[in-house]
């Protein structure tokens, strides 16, 4: 019983990831029904700026002194790192293809996933060419300058795996013998006030009305007097956040980041939107929690190797009982 | 004047679907042929390309001809090259002549196809594409833990060299031919498919499912027909490949070889055979012929999917209308001037 309460735990954390990640597929398929497969990478960006903040606060010794603060101030940065990169991405990548037939969106994605995957790689490799640009004898940058740069990219990026500054510890609470992590208990309240401040957002505030419109038929929306290219960009903007923020928070519990990390939990979060039903914002924070769920008991029966194989087989068999997911409605409402 | 600029546009096309594709295959078979600089490398380049073009018209017959998505082709491609390897490697200690276990191989992967495209027949979209890409991560996930049987991360080793009737092939440019003797058949066998029924009826169902089963297509046969086809063409290639290597992983078919086959039918073209023989080319020889940039190769080759789709959503060589559409409209309107 008692293993069986820490398995539940160690599903609703990983859950957490992937309801926040969910989240970013869910709404964009909402808005401009495509898969942006980029969104794992986009998620990855996150993790790494949020590394790069945590570790110069550390630098300055905020981690050790104030470390909630720091922990808010590096899931800030990961949030709009992310968000940043999700309306270029929008802006560049998919805006010029919305009238093009889906696949040329997905090839669009699948490039723009293997650039930012590059870009976070190469970082460093860009940081010195751009310190040593010079004129002639005349460096562009003053020695100060160049070296900061130098350090600031090579901090950011690059092709060896980065790691977190352990901040959160080992330590918990103990609740009748079991031990709950307060990086759990972090985790899943982060997660939670982001999913309550996601759902106001889009069921109280004008920008909310107006995406549910736009995610119903962007044409009458877009007569109505929607700005629809704005709605779609806040869209971006508002998932690829929360990417950013499960990101970091990711960054923060396994320590570990590299530029392809977000292939898998991409592609589990895809999987829990399409559980929950894709287009459906309640549906795809339960997917995250019910995949997480399920992956942690899955490997109570089966060697650990499969964990990944069991999201797959949850997939096809939810796709072949029923396609539109658990909440998703074929009908004509909001897909919001 | 009129017919002076048609005769020039017949002329036109003429040389273009003649002349071009004869010119193509002339450079194509004789590159081995020259000495230049680095020459088995490149030989093992574009026999790698030959290799994806193959791959390539496998994944054309079902995103391209039939309008199924499938994110998952490299499950085909793993499974003929792992049928091989059992039937001709020191694994298991069979030996199967090579012509019998290409065909065996291939029919191992068609069965699949046909097997995991049952369940699924009612999906659309989007969502056939992502039971697609589970079926090939769970494929490439089983060969990896199933270790006593697949031998796992350590993969197969020693595969047996093609031979056929007492010929073996042993060197790259032995392949080389093989492979693109293998594409020109194909090439002849498609065209023929497309211009058949079964063909009309597969353009049906891509431009509308329901429509073609209205008319009295029988859908989930030709959707059958289509997934076995391609995942036959598809378990050659596998088998090819492992002939060619020698020594096959698991990870030789991971979710980026099913994206690279689908760009390169998408690159080349939706529903066009010939675009697939540029898209390999470009697609895997880019890399290569950018390997001068050396650090920033994939960041480019990323940049210019991007670019290519912006400029040219619709790939090289877009598909063209079929023949028999084209001739009916201006007779029509001869009809309504007189």
């Amino acid at each position: 019983m008692q293993k069986l309460i820490e398995q539940l735990i160690n599903g609703l954390t990983v859950g957490s990831f992937y309801a926040l990640i969910a989240l970013g597929y869910t709404m964009v398929y909402g808005v401009l029904s495509m898969i942006n497969f980029a969104h794992g990478d986009i998620f990855m960006v996150g993790a790494y700026w949020g590394c790069f903040t945590i570790s110069k606060l550390s630098d300055i010794g905020l981690t050790e002194s104030n470390p909630a603060l720091a922990i808010i101030i590096a899931l800030i940065a990961g949030a709009f790192g992310s968000a940043i990169t999700g309306i270029i991405v929008e802006r560049l990548a998919y805006r010029p293809l919305r009238n093009a037939s889906r696949l040329a969106t997905l090839i669009s994605a699948i490039g723009t996933s293997i650039f930012l995957e590059e870009l976070v790689r190469l970082v460093p490799t860009f940081g010195s060419f751009i310190a040593s640009i010079h004129f002639g004898d005349k460096n562009l940058f003053p020695e100060s300058w160049s070296t900061a740069i130098i350090d600031a990219t090579k901090t950011f990026g690059g092709a060896m795996v980065k790691t977190y500054p352990g901040i959160l510890g080992t330590e918990g609470i103990t609740v009748g013998g079991i031990v709950i992590s307060y990086s759990r208990i972090m985790i899943m309240t982060v997660a939670v006030v982001f999913m309550i401040l996601l759902y106001m957002l889009v069921r109280l505030t004008k920008t909310g009305k107006a995406m549910r419109a736009v995610s119903e038929d962007q044409e009458t929306a877009a007569l109505m007097g929607i700005n629809v290219n704005k709605i779609i960009s806040n869209t971006f903007f508002i998932g690829s956040a929360l990417a950013g923020v499960a990101g970091v928070m990711m960054g923060l519990f396994y320590l570990q980041i590299r530029p392809l990390m977000g292939f898998t939990p991409g592609i589990k979060a895809f999987t829990a939107a399409v559980v929950g039903g894709i287009g459906n914002i309640p549906g795809a924070m339960l997917g995250g929690y019910l995949l997480g769920l399920i992956e942690v008991i899955s490997v109570q029966f089966l060697p650990a190797i499969y964990k990944d194989i069991v999201a797959f087989v949850v997939l096809i068999i939810m796709l072949i009982v029923k396609p539109t997911g658990i909440l998703g409605n074929s009908g004509g409402k909001s897909k919001l | 004047m009129k017919n002076k600029a048609m005769i020039l546009e017949k002329l036109d096309r003429s040389i273009l679907r003649k002349i071009l594709p004869a010119l193509i295959s002339i450079v194509i078979l004789s590159i081995p042929l020259f000495t230049f600089p680095q020459k088995n490398l490149w030989v093992r380049i574009i026999g790698y390309a030959g290799l994806y073009i193959i791959l390539g018209l496998g994944l054309l017959v079902h995103v391209g001809l039939a309008g199924m998505f499938d994110l998952g082709f490299a499950a085909f491609y793993a499974i003929g090259a792992y049928s091989y390897a059992f039937l001709a490697s020191p694994h298991f200690d069979i030996h199967i002549p090579f012509l019998i276990a290409i065909l065996i191989a291939g029919g191992l992967a068609a069965l699949v196809g046909v097997l995991i495209c049952i369940p699924v027949l009612k999906l659309r979209g989007d969502y056939l594409g992502i039971v697609t890409l589970g079926f090939g991560e769970i494929v490439r996930m089983l060969l990896m833990n199933l270790s006593d049987f697949t031998n796992g991360s350590q993969g197969i080793m020693q595969i047996d060299k093609p031979n056929i009737f007492g010929f073996v092939f042993k060197e790259s440019v032995y392949f080389y031919y093989l492979i693109f003797g293998l594409v020109a058949i194909l090439l002849f066998l498609l065209n023929r498919i497309i211009n058949s029924r079964t063909g009309r009826a597969w353009l049906a169902m891509r431009e509308d499912e329901d429509v073609a089963q209205m008319s009295g297509i029988d859908v989930s046969k030709y959707k059958l027909l289509a997934f076995a086809i391609g995942a036959f063409i598809g378990g050659l290639g596998g088998a090819i490949f492992s002939s060619w290597q020698g020594s096959i992983f698991p990870d030789n078919f991971n979710m980026n070889v099913s994206i690279n086959i689908l760009c390169i039918v998408i690159l080349g073209g939706l529903g066009n055979q010939y675009g697939v023989i540029l898209g390999a080319m470009a697609l895997i020889a880019l890399p290569d012929i950018l390997r001068g940039l050396s650090d920033y190769r994939m960041i480019i080759f990323g940049l210019l999917l991007i670019i290519m789709m912006i400029l040219k959503p619709q790939g090289f060589l877009p598909r063209k209308a079929p023949q028999y559409e084209k001739k009916a409209l201006p007779d029509k309107g001869k009809e309504v001037q007189s």
